[in-house]
Formats: C-alpha cells, sequence, structure tokens
C-alpha cells in the first residue's frame, strides 16, 4: 500500500474537484483550535501524504516537523502568560500549562496545513492550475502558462551561457563578488536575449489571431459522472462541517481555563463529519491502490 | 496600457474600504477575535485583486502580456541560479527595475507573479498571498517613485531597495506571528524580527548592490525594447 509509484487516484479526477477538496479542507483546518479537529486534519493529512509520496517521505518529514512541534509547545508560555495554572515562574513571569498547550495544538494545526499543502503541490499540477483560472482569467493564466514555459527555457540558456563563459575562461576569480560579476554577466546577456525573443513570440501570435473573439480551447478534463458525485459529496460535506464550526459546537477555549470537552451528540457528529471529509482522500487512495494491484495480479 | 478609469477607481475603493473592513470584521465576530491567520490570508489575496482585475480589464497588448511574462520568468530564474550564493536573490532588485521601466502596475504584476510563479518551484503554502503582496507592493512603489525616470537618483534607488527588503521581511514576520498565535502579540513579533533579523541585513544588503551595480545596464536594455517595440509608451 503507498507508495509514490502506483496510480493515484487524484490525479485522474477533475482539477474542480480537486481544488475544491484541498482548500475546503485546509480552510476547515486553519478555522478551528478544537483540538480533536486538528487531531483528525492532522491524522488525515498524513494518512493522505502517506498514500501520496510513499513511508519513507512521510517518515522523513515527520522527523523534521516533530522537533518544531515540540519547540512551539514549549516555547509558547514564553510569549503568552494567560491560563491559570502556573507551572512556575521564569524572570517573575508565569509559564502556565494553558500556553503550553495552546502552542502544541497551534503548532499541530501548522504543521497538519503544511501537509494538506504538500499534497495540492503534488497533486495541482500547472497545467490543472492554469486550466481552473483560464476561465476567470483569461489574460493572467496566459501570462502564468508563459511564465511556466520561459523559467526551464531560461535556466537551460542560462546555463549554456554560463558553461561556455566558463569553457572560454572569463570566470575570473572564486570570490564571492566575482562569482556574482560573472552570473551577473550571464544574467544580462539572458535579458537581451529573452526580451528579443519573446517578442517574436507575441508577434507570431497575433499572427495568429491571439484575443480575437469566438476563440474557444480545447479541454482534457472530462467531467465525468465520477466527478459530478464527488464534487457533490464534498460540496455537502464542506458547507456541513463549516455551518458546524460557525455555530459553535465545536468551540473551545485554551484561555483562561481549558474548556473541558464535551461529548454531546452535535459535536460528536461533527468530529465524525470532519473526519470523514478529511479520510475520504485517503480512502480513495487505497481503493485506487487494491484496484490497481488486482487488476495487475490478473495479468 | 490603458484603462476604464473610473470603474477601477469604484472597485478599489470598494475592495479596500469595503471589503477588506468587513473581512476583519467578520473575523471579530465570527471568530471571537482569534483566528487571525485565515483571516490575513483572505486579505492579502483582496488586496491584490484589484491589480489582477485592472490586468484583466486592459487591453494590454499580446507584447506587453509577454514583456511582463518575460520579466517574471528572469526574476523567477535569477532566485534559482543564485542559490549557490546564499542570501543573493535578485527577485526584488529586478522587479524594482521592471517597475521604473514600465510603471507601477507592470511592477505590481511582476511582483506578485514572481512570488506566484517561484512558489511553484519552491512549494505554495499559506505564505503564498502575502508573499505575492509583498513583492507586488515593492513594484508598486518603485513604479510611483521612479517611472519613466531615465536616470533614476542613486541614492534613493537604494534606500528604496533596502526599505524593499525591510518591507518584505517585516510582512512575512506578521504572517508567522498570526499563524502561531491566531491574533498579532508585540512579544512575538520582537522575537521573530529578532530571528529574521540577519536574513533582512543580507536581503537588503545584497538588493542595495544589485541595484547599485545594474540598475543602469537593465535599465538601457528595458527602455531600448521600451522604444523599439512601442510597449508600455500609453
Amino acid at each position: 500500500m503507498g507508495g509514490a509509484n502506483s496510480m493515484k487516484y487524484f490525479h485522474n479526477c477533475h482539477p474542480v474537484v480537486m481544488f475544491s477538496y484541498l482548500i475546503g479542507v485546509i480552510f476547515i483546518t486553519m478555522f478551528t483550535m478544537n483540538p480533536i479537529f486538528i487531531g483528525i486534519s492532522f491524522l488525515c493529512s498524513i494518512s493522505f501524504t502517506f498514500m501520496l509520496f510513499g513511508a519513507k517521505e512521510t517518515v522523513k518529514s515527520l522527523l523534521l516537523a516533530m522537533p518544531m512541534i515540540i519547540i512551539i509547545a514549549l516555547t509558547n508560555p514564553l510569549f503568552v502568560h494567560k491560563g491559570e495554572t502556573v507551572l512556575f515562574f521564569l524572570n517573575n513571569n508565569p509559564m502556565t500549562l494553558e500556553a503550553m498547550i495552546y502552542g502544541l495544538f497551534a503548532a499541530l494545526m501548522l504543521v497538519s496545513v503544511f501537509y494538506w499543502f504538500k499534497c495540492y503541490n503534488r497533486l495541482m499540477t500547472s497545467d490543472k492550475f492554469i486550466y481552473l483560472f483560464g476561465q476567470v482569467i483569461p489574460k493572467l493564466a496566459l501570462m502564468l502558462s508563459m511564465m511556466l514555459n520561459f523559467v526551464p527555457k531560461f535556466i537551460k540558456q542560462f546555463k549554456a551561457v554560463d558553461e561556455s563563459q566558463k569553457a572560454m575562461g572569463i570566470y575570473s576569480g572564486s570570490s564571492y563578488t566575482d562569482k556574482i560579476k560573472c552570473k551577473f554577466r550571464v544574467l544580462s546577456s539572458l535579458i537581451t536575449w529573452s526580451l528579443e525573443n519573446s517578442i517574436e513570440t507575441a508577434d507570431s501570435m497575433k499572427a495568429r489571431g491571439y484575443g480575437l473573439k469566438g476563440r474557444t480551447s480545447y479541454s482534457v478534463f472530462p467531467w465525468k459522472t465520477s466527478d459530478k458525485l464527488l464534487m457533490s459529496y464534498f460540496g455537502v460535506m464542506i458547507i456541513i462541517v463549516t455551518v458546524g464550526l460557525f455555530t459553535g459546537y465545536a468551540d473551545f477555549d485554551y484561555y483562561p481555563k481549558i474548556t473541558r470537552m464535551s461529548f454531546e451528540i452535535i459535536p460528536i457528529l461533527l468530529y465524525f463529519g470532519g473526519f470523514i471529509l478529511m479520510f475520504t482522500s485517503t480512502i480513495m487512495e487505497i481503493k485506487e491502490n487494491m484496484l490497481w494491484h488486482y487488476l495487475k495480479s490478473k495479468i | 496600457m490603458t484603462y476604464v478609469k473610473r470603474k477601477k477607481l469604484i472597485f478599489s475603493v470598494l475592495m479596500y474600504f469595503v471589503a477588506i473592513p468587513l473581512t476583519i470584521l467578520l473575523g471579530v465576530v465570527l471568530f471571537n477575535d482569534r483566528q487571525y491567520s485565515i483571516i490575513s490570508i483572505i486579505i492579502a489575496g483582496l488586496a491584490c485583486l484589484p491589480f489582477f482585475i485592472r490586468f484583466e480589464k486592459s487591453n494590454a497588448s499580446s507584447r506587453e502580456i509577454i514583456v511582463i511574462a518575460t520579466m517574471t520568468a528572469l526574476a523567477v530564474v535569477g532566485r534559482i541560479v543564485f542559490m549557490a550564493l546564499p542570501g543573493f536573490k535578485p527577485v526584488t532588485a529586478i522587479v524594482i527595475i521592471t517597475a521604473i521601466a514600465f510603471g507601477k502596475d507592470a511592477g505590481f504584476l511582476t511582483g506578485s507573479m514572481s512570488a506566484l510563479v517561484s512558489n511553484i518551484y519552491y512549494g505554495q503554502g499559506p505564505w503564498t498571498p502575502f508573499q505575492m503582496l509583498a513583492w507586488g507592493f515593492i513594484g508598486f512603489l518603485a513604479g510611483m517613485i521612479f517611472y519613466k525616470k531615465e536616470k533614476p537618483n542613486m541614492i534613493l534607488l537604494i534606500v528604496v531597495g533596502i526599505i524593499g527588503g525591510v518591507i518584505f521581511s517585516l510582512m512575512m514576520d506578521v504572517w508567522t506571528v498570526l499563524a502561531l498565535d491566531g491574533a498579532f502579540t508585540m512579544s512575538r513579533y520582537l522575537i521573530a524580527i529578532s530571528t529574521s533579523t540577519p536574513f533582512m541585513v543580507l536581503y537588503s544588503a545584497s538588493n542595495a548592490a544589485f541595484l547599485a551595480l545594474f540598475t543602469k545596464p537593465i535599465l538601457e536594455k528595458l527602455n531600448r525594447i521600451k522604444v523599439k517595440y512601442k510597449v508600455f509608451t500609453a
């Protein structure tokens, strides 16, 4: 299970569905400081990361994240002196348990947001991004797609000029300022080259009728039935959870005293809803993996 | 670039004096004055919006679009190729020089798009709107002060470069504080500033150095493009 090489369900679903889901989940995570919600988001983001990136990458990033969480939790009392349970005094300032626990959950919230964004960065390739925004902001989307074309092209050209200058022995010393000067000389030639070239591209676009009325564009992302179903499911769940959070059923106070968790029916349903929503992505990937292995075993 | 000026002005005014205060109010009422991290992201996004809409509504020629795209790509490439030299990132300088040659709107677009595109390589996150706003604002500011100056006042330019570095660092520190505390706390902000000061100094110094040495040659190139191909002349 897991692993970075097998098929990914979310790679193949419609960009609108994937984008709304991830942005919805990230917003919900940032909306609330409820520890249970944050815990759910944390676990689900890690399980989804595991499904997308595999075990090695996930463990590696967790080893980096854990010390950060601990440091934030331990240092938060230095900045915040609210809270009733004083653990000890440092320079006449009270260090409170509440501040420490708040720090822990604030850090967990941040880390979960990072993990969701990690998944977002893996799934939201630039072609999908441009497809999403091309309709709403055509000029900016066009600009964006050009930039994404230019960047690797320019890097290649930069390296070509850089290497030929090195071969010609123009690179003088190895000091910091010399390096900057040489790199700048390359950058300078790149600027002239790229501006002239890009104007040519612009003229060619104009000659082919860019910006004329009535031009359509081809889309490679079909809006399948499964996308419709998934989108309506995500939409409903995101709205339910958001409304639930706004009504205050999952409100949670850290200061002056930590609220006792309420285990009435509505908050529990809310946590359950949040869990279902955030865990769906992992489930979809597990299902896709099983299907993949099943089909492979039949070959 | 010529714009539908009046409509645009009304929209900006609405955005800055209605939408943003409303968002803050929403933060106070709905989140009990606590979750400012999410509110601040929305505000940073809203603040960028008038510039983007203005660009969409403008009749910018394909040449102008592509020149901005090229300058942005150059800024991003600069960030990537200078990675070997720690602390030296020419992004701010390229944004400022673009703004001097092509005006404040081109400056804002180059700055904000540089943030967006370079984060495609370095990773998007909740900080993206902040970087977009910070770099966009630096471009806008430079365009306001220096637009169309063949030989910008070098001392003033260096000051702007240093301020640019400081603004960028201070704004990102605000985000750090909001992300951790939910609301703004001065004590945490001071700590955040003190830990980021070495980077801020290095960054501002590299901006100043880059601007001092390379404004003239790059500006010459851009002005040449401007005259030769008649872009951004309106």
